[in-house]
Order: structure tokens, then sequence, then C-alpha cells
């Protein structure tokens, strides 16, 4: 049980630096009766995915309210990794979160941590499963500020900010930014639903970010579309519009 | 019982207004005019009569206004110094007394010789005189009550932004953090902290030297940087500040307070604030300004209702003397106040 190979690997994020080095203290304290070793720690979100898939860990204490990119947001992103490491969120208040987690059993700290309450959730970590995705999204009361993608074996945060149109092909999304295309596999119907402010459907598979529309071109009459073209800043390639939603050329024209 | 007393509950005494401040007497002109006009329009007979009556009134009414707020200017110092009810007894006795005088002096003017009635004359414009005393000093009273509110309302938001769990938990965990490495700064965290606490509980009503609002907002600014660190940078542009300023407490402070949680947070690598106080002839200039991300930032209602009571105080206490300006780009907030420059021993 207390042999090195089983001690519990622990990842720290947190954008406070005393946050991070009272949670180090703790640990430490925690140590001398669970085995356990801290693996690193983050002050953002970007550089807590980027270490954590070099390093994997069996557990992440998490801080919830970071600037650019939230807690709970992390969490989703952080399950694409290929083992998911248990989280433990923590924080100083935030009343819509914790009643959340009460309701999904999801471990939580509060600020200022008692060390009897971490040792009770490192002694339960080791039995935790990682918590589910649908679940963590659930409580993010916003949509995600950015898109997860995996490629070779890497996770790109994609700022959702820089994507101007989504579309279905077969298995996949494709995800378009200004500079290149990234494959994506989430539903694009649960993709509209979560960014509706910043994206309009233009087609059955396909939605484009209101921003980011140049303006409406009359292509040529075929198949099923509408004949009307949309044209997307800084993007030559013209996307049609379905005869269903003819009306968008009207709303944004 | 004793400690009830330094969170004093009851409302702000009752109080003259104050004389000198130039949004009293615009008030007090057109109050009189349009009390004025309204009795212009009474008697008139046809709408080219009402200027004519208006003529009239304004002849007797005008030398008494201005002669009044003269006088009333002259005494402020002296009425200050009254209990409100003697107070209101000598301004309309001295309301009174000048209308009769003018009303004498003014001889032919208001007694053409076709008249004789003199004694109801007088007695007729000295009841006016009153009552419209009268309707000004409730009016006043009536505005100080209703904005007095607003102080009342300071001390508890603030109160209410100190407990604020995000800022009264994050603030602990950082102390803790630093307990057993750094015992004297952690200290020094505790004793800031109270000091904040006590200046939320303290009584509001009195006015507070600029210095010692510089020095909790200096404060509240160490004890965000502990949890911070270099994201939050604070460019004090304050050389030029008078240190023996009056200023309402709270002033500033509330306005770091959102520069900071609105502007600097939501940076992944923070920003710079900048604040500035100086002296410009007669006036006290503060600036607060913070970088913004218009885009990140969601709405949040305590901000627009700290500004909104910073507001509401200057009115109570400067009227149009003070102003107060909000200006916000793509990626930056600017609040400008303006106030009265009041010197400590002046007052």
């Amino acid at each position: 049980m207390s042999t090195i190979e089983l001690a519990l690997r622990i990842f720290i994020v947190d954008d406070e630096p005393p946050a991070r080095s009272r949670l180090r203290d703790l640990l430490h304290d925690c140590s001398e009766q669970v085995a356990l070793e801290i693996v690193g720690e983050a002050g953002n979100g970007q550089e807590a995915l980027d270490k954590l898939m070099e390093t994997p860990v069996d557990v992440v204490l998490l801080d919830i309210r970071m600037p650019q990119m939230d807690g709970v947001e992390l969490a989703q992103h952080l399950n694409k990794l290929p083992k998911p490491p248990v989280i433990v969120f923590t924080t100083a208040y935030d009343a819509y979160a914790i009643k959340a987690f009460e309701l999904h059993a999801i471990d939580y700290l509060l600020k200022p941590i008692r060390l009897k309450r971490l040792f009770e959730a490192l002694t339960r970590a080791r039995a935790a499963v990682p918590v589910q995705t649908e679940v963590l999204r659930d409580l993010l009361p916003e949509p995600r500020k950015f898109l997860s993608i995996h490629e070779r074996g890497k996770i790109h945060l994609v700022p959702v900010e820089q994507v101007l149109f989504l579309r279905a092909e077969l298995k996949y999304i494709t995800v378009r930014t200004a500079e290149r295309e990234y494959l994506l596999e989430e539903s694009l119907t649960a993709l509209e639903k979560e960014f509706a402010t910043r994206f309009v459907r233009i087609h059955r598979n396909c939605i484009v970010a209101k921003e980011e529309i140049e303006g409406f071109e009359k292509g040529s009459e075929e198949g099923e579309g509408s004949g009307w073209m949309v044209k997307l800043k800084g993007l030559d390639e013209l996307l049609a519009i379905s005869r269903r939603q003819q009306h968008i050329v009207r709303e944004f024209g | 019982m004793n400690n009830l007393h330094s969170i004093k509950q009851n409302a702000l005494p009752d109080a003259l207004p104050n004389f000198r401040n130039l949004g009293v007497t615009l008030r007090i002109l057109l109050i009189s005019n349009g009390l004025a006009l309204f009795q212009a329009l009474l008697q008139a007979n046809g709408w080219a009569d009402v200027p004519l009556r208006m003529m009239q009134i304004a002849t007797l009414l005008t030398p008494v206004l201005l002669t009044c707020l003269l006088l009333l200017w002259a005494a402020q110092p002296w009425l200050n110094r009254l209990a409100y009810w003697h107070g209101v007894l000598a301004v309309d006795v001295l309301a009174a007394a000048v209308t009769l005088a003018v009303y004498y002096f003014g001889d032919e003017l208001y007694r053409p010789p076709g008249r004789n009635d003199g004694y109801f004359d007088a007695v007729r414009y000295l009841l006016l005189s009153i009552m419209v005393c009268a309707i000004l000093l409730m009016y006043f009273r009536w505005r100080s009550q209703a904005l007095s509110r607003a102080l009342h309302e300071a001390r508890l938001q603030v109160l209410r932004a100190r407990i604020r769990p995000h800022f009264l938990f994050n603030t602990i965990n950082a102390v803790l953090s630093i307990v057993r490495t750094q015992p004297r700064q952690a200290e020094t965290a505790l004793e800031d902290m109270s000091d904040l606490f006590r200046m939320a509980m303290a009584d509001m009503q009195d006015l507070v030297p600029l210095r010692q609002e510089i020095e909790l907002s200096r404060r509240y600014i160490a004890l965000e940087q502990l949890r911070m660190g270099e994201r939050l940078r604070v460019d004090w542009q304050i050389q030029d500040a008078p240190d023996d300023a009056l200023i309402p407490p709270l002033l500033l402070q509330p306005l770091l307070e959102n520069a900071v949680y609105h502007g600097i947070e939501p940076l992944p690598q923070g920003g710079s604030i900048t604040v500035a106080l100086r002296r410009s002839g007669n006036e006290l200039r503060a600036r607060v300004e913070n970088p913004y991300l218009a885009r990140t930032a969601a709405p949040y209602p305590g901000n627009h209702m700290a500004l909104q009571n910073i507001r509401e105080r200057l009115a109570l206490l400067f009227d149009v003397e003070a102003r107060y300006k909000v200006e916000s780009g793509a990626d930056f907030y600017r609040v400008e106040i303006t106030l009265p420059y009041m010197k400590e021993n002046a007052i």
C-alpha cells in the first residue's frame, strides 16, 4: 500500500500562487499518512493541459474560478486525455457549482482548505472514477471558451472566438479558423445549442459565426440549395445556404 | 451596547442646506420663480397678460430673493451652528424682514399713489414670503432625506463587498499560505484586513482626509497583491494630491475594488490600474482607469450599484459642484470624479 509505486500522483491547478503554495504545504502534511507525490502545478488551463499530456497523474486539484478558462471547462478538456485523472475541485465559493457538485456527488474542497478534508478527498480519490463530460457540461452555466481537439496524440485548445464555421462531414466536425482546419468528434446539434449566441445555422450540416459574415452572394441554382452563398471574413471559400435557412440572408444581409 | 455605538443606524440629522453651494442657490432661484409663474398664471386674464403679471411679481420677488441669498451666503457659518428648527426660524425671519424692508424702501414702486391699502399689501407680502420660504425648506429637507439613504447604503455595500465570499475566503486562504513561511507578512495582511472591515463599519456621515482614504486603498491593494502577485499593478499618480483635502469616505476604495474585480482578474496576464489624484484650482480630481475586456466580462450588478451609490452620495453632499464621469472603450474603463476642494481645517 505504501510502496513508492503506488504513490498517488497529484497535480495542482490554481491561478493564485499563494493558493498553490498552501496546497503544497497541506499535501506535504498529508504525505505522512498517504503515499503521494506532487507531480507538478499550473497557473492556467493551457499550461495544465500541456503538462498533463506529458505526465499522466491520478488526481488533479483544480480551482474553479480562473481567468480565461474556468476549472469546470478545463475538467472537460482533461477528460480527453488517454487516462483522465480524477478531479477534485477547489473553490472559495461558487454557489451554483457547489449545488451541482452535491447533486452529482463530485468531490470538492472549500477554501481555506482543511487538512482533514483534503486527506479524506485523497483517500477517496483512489477509488473514484472521472466525472462524465456530459455532467461537467451541465455544470457550466455558459458555453466553453475553447474546443479541445485531438491531433496526433496531443490535445489542442482552439479558442471558440477564432472559429469561423463548423461543418459536419461523415464522422467528424470540421472546425475552420482563419489559419487552418481541425477535426472534432462532437455532435453539431449539441455545438449549435451550446454556442447559440455566436453561431447561426446556414445548412443542415453547417453553422457559421454570425460576427464573421461578410456578405451573401447569389451562386448557381443547383441541388437542394437556395442559390445563396455566405462569404466569411478572411475566407475565400463560399458556403451554401439551404432553402430552409434562406431567411438568414435577410436577417444578416 | 457599546459595539452598537460604532455602527450607527440612525438617519442623517436634519440640516439646513448649504447656502454657499451653487446647486442650492440655483434650486432656490428656480423654485421661487416657478412659484411666481404659477401665481402669474392664476391672476392673468389671458395669455398676453401672463408676462405682464410675471413682471409685476418679479419686481418685488427678485430684489427680495437676491438680497436673501446674499445674506444667507454671509450667514452660512452662523446658521450652521444653530439647531435645525432654530435655523428654520432664523431663515424665515430673515426672509420676512427683507421682504418688509424692500417693500418699504421700494416706496412708490410698490405703492402707486392711487392705492392706499398699504397695510394689507405689507401683510400679504409678508405671508407670501414666509410661505415660499417654508416650501423651499421643506423641499430641501425632503431631498436630503431621500438622498441620505445613499450614505447608509454605501457602508452596507462596502461591508457586503468585504464579506463577499470571493474576497474573504481567498484572502484568508492567501494569508494561511504564508503563515508558516512569512509570519510577519501574514500579520500585516491580517491587520490590513481588519482595517478594511473597520472602515466599512465606521460612521459614513463625516468627511475624511484624503490621505486616510489613500492609505485604506493601499491596504486593500496590498491584500489583493498578496493573492494575485505580479498580475496586479497599480500606478499611483498622487504626487500632486493635496493631503489636507477632505472627501467622503469610501470614495476611492470601492472604485479600486471594481477595477480589480472586473478589470484585472479576468486577464490571465493581469494589468495595471491607474489612480490619479490632483488639485485643479478649487477642485479635486480623482481618476481610476483599468484595462477591461468587454467581451469576456459578464455583466455584474454589483458594479452598477457601487457606482450608483457614489453618484448619489456626491449629489447629496455637493449637488452640482461635484461631477462624475464614466468612459469605457474596447479595452479600458475610466471613472473620473471632480469635487470641490475643501481643506481640513477650514470647516
